[in-house]
């Protein structure tokens, strides 16, 4: 066997590779073409998640002046003024985070280490993801506790246009309790959508990533 | 990026692209996904190119990145593994050099190799571009001795594919 590999290896060193061979200008071509590397994926992936929830977290913006009414009228206005600075403090932290990973990424690093440093920026990026699913969660409970504890939904319910004198006090307290419900469902359900969207997409994308990095590690114990 | 770095790099790719195809033709089952981790392998050097300032040989950095691409960045994993055919035996045979045994055995020693895993084929790779252990444990980031250890157990690997 050994002799074997060494013939392999001189065989190896003397022959030119069955290809054909790429001229000066095919490889400048080459040079300006897409990245398709890993990194450059998660980078992609991670700017879509950023962006993502900005557009669920400004829902009120999306229900025009009815709808700040709405919140308003919960007392909702500094809940979510508080909420949102927070939210846009931790988001800027995080971009300040996910940007130092990605400029430690380097092709010159040994491969175990270049494999580490991707592990720890796609973590990076899943505790964003992490904390802004939770936001969405915090988001959709607090007005849920909010309508819990207003007992004058019914003013808000007016907004609408809807004439509610005529509804009777049972129905307005399921009316409540129903918002309360699809509130709290809507939330759930959004979470676990996007949390199956991004674990789906970084499980297919770094599979072939973690077999190998398990691979290098197997090897140190 | 100026004109003159551009056209030092492609000049210096040009030379030794044999490399990068050996370690196309090592990952990937067919000519599209050759050319496609070529080009990959191509756009990740040309991005690293600044910071190369000829303290190693060309080639030499070239291992590192073209390995690194195709271990770890490179993003799209054969789908199967395919029988290999004919198109896929790897080197032109010389006429002259034509020894029908030795040939055979070096082919099924190809094919053997082309079934191991990512890692193995790159320290399989080193070995056979003539790297020493240290050259091969800086590459992959792990000990000189685990270099050792794994090379042995792929050499009894091989042995097995050769004769189940």
């Amino acid at each position: 066997m050994m002799d074997d590999l060494e013939l392999l290896k001189k065989d190896w060193q003397k022959k030119e590779m069955n290809h054909p061979k790429l001229s000066y200008n095919d490889i400048h071509g080459m040079l300006w073409k897409k990245s398709s590397s890993i990194v450059k994926w998660i980078f992609i992936i991670s700017i879509i998640e950023i962006l993502l929830p900005q557009v669920v977290y400004l829902f009120p913006s999306f229900w025009s002046n009815d709808g700040m009414l709405f919140y308003s009228n919960l007392g909702l206005t500094n809940p979510l003024l508080i909420l949102s600075i927070i939210y846009y403090g931790v988001v800027l932290y995080f971009i300040l985070q996910f940007y130092k990973r990605y400029k430690e990424i380097s092709v010159l690093d040994d491969a175990k280490n270049l494999m580490g440093k991707i592990i720890k920026t796609r973590k990076t990026v899943k505790n964003y993801v992490f904390f802004s699913l939770s936001m969405i969660l915090v988001f959709f409970m607090t007005v849920v506790f909010y309508i819990y504890i207003n007992d004058d939904f019914i003013k808000t319910m007016e907004l609408s246009g809807k004439d509610v004198s005529e509804i009777s006090k049972e129905k307005l307290e399921n009316i409540k309790l129903l918002s309360m419900v699809i509130f709290t469902a809507v939330g759930i359900l959004f979470t676990l959508l996007v949390g199956f969207i991004y674990f789906l997409l970084y499980g297919l994308l770094l599979k072939k990533l973690n077999r190998n990095y398990q691979e290098l590690k197997r090897l140190e114990v | 990026m100026s004109k003159e770095l551009e056209h030092d790099f492609v000049t210096q790719l040009e030379h030794n692209q044999n490399v990068v195809h050996k370690v196309c033709t090592l990952y990937t089952n067919d000519r599209d996904a050759h050319n496609d981790l070529f080009q990959e392998i191509t756009i990740q050097l040309w991005k690293a190119y600044p910071k190369f300032r000829g303290e190693a040989k060309f080639s030499t950095w070239m291992y590192r990145v073209a390995l690194n691409t195709a271990i770890t960045l490179y993003r799209k994993s054969k789908r199967s593994v395919k029988t290999l055919n004919d198109e896929t035996i790897f080197f032109k045979i010389k006429a002259d050099e034509y020894d029908p045994t030795e040939e055979q055995q070096l082919s099924l020693m190809y094919k053997a190799i082309k079934q191991l895993n990512d890692i193995d084929k790159a320290l399989v790779f080193l070995f056979l571009e003539d790297k020493n252990y240290n050259e091969i444990s800086e590459t992959l980031g792990i000990s000189e001795v685990n270099a050792r250890v794994k090379m042995n157990r792929i050499k009894s690997k091989l042995k097995t594919i050769l004769n189940p």
